[in-house]
């Protein structure tokens, strides 16, 4: 599904915390490919992730679903998952399997693809555990796998791998990259890791301070002349072989 | 000094004689504190959801005036309700007053601020979470709101207890709309307050031990099945 957001603008109690008038505008997110949202804290990314997601409205402009306006009726076969999940309190085999309960699956189809998600992000061995005693990895990856359950045409992912280690963004990023392949699914994803950004998105979109200053392919970032963009690929970036390649 | 003591012992020969008039009195406060926290709960559970979930202009407003109902006096409710159902009043032609119907009403107008404060309290906070969740997973307005349900089911449950108590403890008002007519709306704290009256404190010891001993049970099994599992002990 394409994503496209057109003059958006989000004001909060008389402060503009988003204003996507000018330069990138329209913003285009093309199906199947993973977008990354970078930039510093306050700069607006999660208000324009959690307002194409359908969470929070905008104050102005249009956010459009492969062409067609999401004003009235934002679809349903989009999904978010923040840093910071909302488990219910029920086991993690029941919470990956909500999203297909509520959509009246047949119950032999919702234990073949519970159990698949639960050996895919290796925690078929806490299932049975309440899941709002979970690590914070623990917590993500069931998050991950629960948004992913409904097969979703949209992924919307706020800093996905904020709690996780080393080896548990490897298997992440894997997940993700192995859905757009296999799937057509559009992720979008907000990460403060500029190594992981270059590793596995397709194009990059920087905020600052409500604006945007960049968007396009992940490679143009590192050319941009922008001074604040450099600034934030210079302190973010600690090796050279994290630098994405020309394609 | 002794009369204390041997008021306790009066106390644990009249509760293990199970005389009549007390278990009638006994009877009847559970039934009307448990009717009032019925009807509570059912006004309460919803529009505490509702208000909690949703975002409007006056919620500050509307949430102190929720709390302030949640310590409102019971005598005053009590007076309230009595103009309305009192012969003269707008619901004179009911003739409730002095029925354990009148003391269901006051002590529902108690409870509901009681039930509907604690979860409005919650669902302003892990409620309004759970209802974007359910949102982003494309759970529909139904299944949202026995997501809610099911996810705010401790916070209900305490809400429950807490009116309860609040229902089977009062005096204040259903001394005023029952009048403590024996055999008829005579419950445990009028019982109570009355024997206190007259010097008789064997028999209001007693009553206070009935009272107390149902309120530690009733608690303890919910506390067992529903509350335990959040507060549960962490090694």
């Amino acid at each position: 599904m394409n994503i496209e957001t057109k003059n958006l603008t989000k004001t909060y109690k008389e402060t503009t915390v988003l204003n996507l008038t000018h330069q990138c505008n329209p913003l285009f997110f093309e199906s199947g490919k993973i977008h990354g949202i970078i930039g510093p804290n306050g700069s607006g990314k999660t208000t324009l992730m959690k307002i194409m997601a359908g969470l929070i409205s905008q104050s102005s402009g249009d956010v459009l679903y492969d062409g067609r306006s999401g004003n009235s009726d934002v679809p349903k076969d989009i999904t978010y998952s923040s840093h910071r999940p909302t488990l219910f309190s029920r086991t993690v085999f029941e919470n990956i399997a909500y999203p297909l309960k509520i959509r009246k699956r047949p119950k032999a189809e919702i234990q073949s693809i519970v159990t698949e998600l639960l050996d895919e992000f290796e925690i078929s061995d806490i299932q049975t555990h309440n899941a709002k005693k979970l690590s914070g990895g623990e917590s993500q990856k069931t998050a991950i796998a629960r948004a992913l359950s409904f097969s979703p045409k949209v992924l919307f992912l706020d800093e996905p791998t904020a709690n996780i280690d080393p080896k548990n963004v490897k298997l992440m990023e894997a997940a993700l990259l192995k859905r757009k392949k296999s799937q057509g699914l559009t992720i979008i994803i907000i990460t403060h890791n500029l190594s992981q950004a270059f590793r596995i998105c397709d194009t990059l979109t920087f905020l600052n301070q409500g604006t945007c200053l960049y968007s396009g392919l992940a490679h143009g970032l590192i050319e941009s002349a922008d001074p604040i963009i450099h600034d934030f690929i210079s302190f973010n970036l600690l090796k050279k072989s994290d630098l994405p390649l020309k394609s | 000094m002794d009369y204390i003591i041997n008021g306790f012992a009066e106390a644990f020969r009249l509760i293990f004689s199970f005389d009549p008039e007390i278990m009638e009195i006994v009877f009847l406060s559970l039934f009307v504190s448990f009717s009032s926290t019925l009807y509570a709960t059912i006004i309460g559970v919803p529009f505490g959801i509702l208000l909690g979930i949703t975002n409007f202009r006056g919620k500050p407003i509307v949430s102190r005036f929720l709390y302030t109902f949640m310590s409102f006096p019971p005598v005053v409710i009590g007076l309230f309700t009595a103009l309305f159902l009192a012969r003269a009043g707008p619901f004179g032609q009911f003739q409730l007053m002095y029925t354990p119907s009148a003391m269901i009403i006051a002590q529902t107008i108690l409870v509901t601020p009681v039930v509907m404060g604690i979860v409005f309290n919650q669902s302003s906070t892990s409620g309004y979470e759970v209802v974007l969740t359910g949102k982003t997973l494309g759970a529909g307005k139904g299944n949202t709101l026995l997501l809610l349900i099911a996810e705010l089911k401790g916070t209900i449950m305490i809400a429950l207890v807490t009116g309860f108590g609040r229902a089977i403890s009062e005096v204040g008002a259903v001394m005023i709309v029952g009048g403590n007519i024996r055999g008829y709306t005579r419950v445990m704290t009028t019982f109570i307050a009355m024997n206190n009256n007259m010097g008789q404190y064997s028999t209001a010891i007693a009553m206070g031990i009935i009272l107390m001993t149902i309120s530690f049970i009733t608690n303890s099994i919910l506390y067992k099945y529903i509350i335990g599992d959040i507060n549960e002990y962490r090694d």
